[in-house]
């Protein structure tokens, strides 16, 4: 285990690559402990903490209801992480398995479907996650559920061109002449060769899921309260920003530390020598 | 001749574009349980004056026969009547256009004017303090997004310093230099995040040219760096960008409807997502297609544009 981490290191020694692991690191770290423990119980009012400032008991100082930011902070985390993991699951899976069906038969069904695809593919995902939460009603299981479908076309798209590629190379004509079946070529031969191009896309999914979700929370429709949610700390923070300029720096650093975390870290990994 | 053919073919891709676009958004919604015609009676209508509003509606009549109806009533400009409002659609967004349309146009030019210069000035500097300091600049501003910027505009620009009135929306028709004045916090807060992107891709994009034989040849002609920078470089070094933007002009749209509600802004954003908290369809359906038009052309022109810019891609 230590020996492949120290491997890893040895081949992105680049400053990105460190930095972007530490604050991931920090980020998952903290959504783990988010499951089991916040300091504060985080949908615990106090009337006489009403918006207090940063201190030694309450780091982060408290919301307009007396709640511990830090607590509320923590469980936005661990809410914003799971959902971008899971909606990114989704995604990238059905974009996958769509586009290597496209890519590998072509063919008149690879048209229709492509087009399709690129009609939703121009369309900005936030914007079809939030017609399909119109259709569906909001919360985090249909978050995961708009979300997961609005970014099926930008993985589709990618692995459709990959496997486009490969399915024309001499070691898919081999397998075939062994007798491999069409699933087997798919899934044994050539997917193993587009990976380095899969795990940067879902790193960059990873972010644009941690984004979306935060701004369809600020909309009021992401995750519903009490549930806490970084977006939704966000739009509420706002109306004290004058009293409270703690509660919105708070809440919004951490959705940016989110997001820099796997940047960073998706940098450093394409930046290998 | 060629362009031109190549126009027309896009502008049949386009046209089946919007087709499909407005068939999924009406059959979506068609999909969702719930009679428009029982909602608006309520449940204890008797089923006749039920049955005589289903057929003013159209609802006695086939889903392919709705779907062309609306498509038809839709081309003319008629999105039908809000379910919550009861007033026409068209009436309700209409005047709400422009607002989005200045803040994604803002924020558009904003990333093209300030990317530029910034990328040029990195490759000029490239690896020294100036290229490694803006580098990490841009990887925190890419990180932050546009609602966060939003809000801290508000409290810094708004609150401290005072220079504009936080909330204090001025409507264009009454007084449009004060509401350009408004719209330019939130369009330089939604232009941010596509403005870190520019300059990185557009740094790459340059040094990537810069390595080419042309810029050699061009230099043993006698130019001066300036002149081939912008004469022979940018140029080049400016296709993937466009095409860059043209694109982004949809997450511009996006953005701009997130930023609506931070600075309080009554545009498209505010209207889309009341209707989608009412669910007032017809109002979501026109607002997606009125979206999806804009993305469409804008593909279109950013088409044109790169084929303009490099005569090689005309074939």
């Amino acid at each position: 285990m230590i020996k492949t981490v120290k491997k890893l290191f040895e081949k992105y020694k680049g400053f990105n690559f460190c930095a972007g692991l530490i604050i991931t690191a920090v980020i998952f770290l903290i959504a783990v402990t988010g499951i089991f423990y916040t300091p504060y119980p985080s949908t615990a009012m106090n009337a006489a903490l009403k918006n207090a400032a940063p201190g030694a008991a309450h780091i982060f100082g408290c919301d307009n209801y007396g709640r511990d930011i830090f607590s509320r902070v923590m469980e936005g985390i661990k809410n914003t992480f799971f959902i971008s993991f899971f909606t990114v699951l989704l995604g990238s899976v059905a974009g996958m398995i769509l586009g290597a069906v496209c890519g590998y038969y072509g063919g008149k069904l690879d048209n229709i479907l492509m087009r399709l695809n690129d009609a939703l593919f121009a369309f900005p995902s936030i914007l079809l996650a939030m017609v399909i939460i119109a259709l569906v009603g909001p919360g985090a299981f249909n978050v995961v559920l708009a979300l997961g479908i609005a970014f099926i076309p930008s993985f589709a798209r990618i692995v459709r061109a990959e496997f486009k590629k490969q399915a024309s190379l001499d070691y898919i004509a081999g397998a075939k002449l062994m007798g491999a079946g069409d699933i087997r070529i798919m899934f044994v031969h050539i997917l193993p060769n587009i990976l380095p191009v899969l795990i940067s896309s879902v790193m960059i999914g990873f972010n644009n899921a941690v984004l979306a979700e935060a701004g369809l929370s600020f909309l009021g429709i992401g995750v519903q309260p009490p549930e806490a949610s970084l977006g939704r700390m966000l739009s509420e923070a706002q109306a004290f920003l004058f009293t409270a300029p703690w509660y919105a720096v708070f809440t919004g650093l951490s959705i940016a530390l989110m997001v820099l975390g796997f940047a960073l870290l998706s940098e450093g990994i394409s930046e290998k020598k | 001749m060629s362009l031109l053919k190549a126009v027309i073919k896009k502008l049949g891709i386009i046209l089946l574009t919007l087709l499909l676009v407005s068939f999924a958004v009406y059959a979506a919604f068609e999909l969702i349980p719930g009679d428009p015609a029982l909602s608006k009676l309520g449940t204890d209508a008797t089923p006749e004056a039920l049955a005589a509003l289903r057929h003013e509606m159209g609802l006695d009549k086939p889903f392919i026969f709705r779907y062309f109806s609306w498509l038809l009533s839709c081309l003319k400009g008629d999105f039908g009547i809000s379910l919550s409002y009861g007033r026409t659609v068209s009436s309700m967004i209409i005047s709400r256009i422009p607002v989005t349309v200045f803040l994604t146009l803002f924020s558009t030019l904003i990333t093209v004017v300030v990317s530029i210069p910034v990328a040029v000035l990195m490759t000029k500097y490239a690896g020294r303090f100036f290229d490694r300091f803006t580098y990490v600049v841009n990887q925190l501003v890419m990180s932050v997004p546009s609602f966060f910027a939003g809000i801290l505009f508000t409290w810094f620009f708004g609150m401290i310093l005072k220079l504009f009135k936080p909330g204090g929306y001025v409507s264009y028709d009454k007084d449009l230099p004060g509401f350009l004045f408004y719209i330019l916090f939130p369009s330089i807060a939604v232009a941010l995040p596509k403005c870190a992107m520019s300059v990185k891709l557009l740094r790459s994009s340059i040094l990537e040219e810069a390595d080419k034989d042309y810029v050699r040849t061009a230099y043993s002609r006698g130019n001066s760096t300036m002149q081939v920078m912008y004469r022979h470089v940018l140029k080049n070094a400016l296709i993937p960008l466009v095409t860059f933007w043209s694109m982004s002009v949809a997450d511009m749209i996006a953005g701009a409807i997130v930023i609506e509600q931070v600075f309080n802004i009554p545009g498209l954003g505010r209207i889309l997502l009341s209707s989608i908290q009412n669910r007032d369809y017809p109002v979501v359906e026109a607002v997606i297609m009125l979206i999806a038009l804009v993305v469409v052309v804008m593909n279109l022109l950013s088409d044109i544009l790169c084929k303009k810019i490099d005569p090689r891609l005309k074939s």
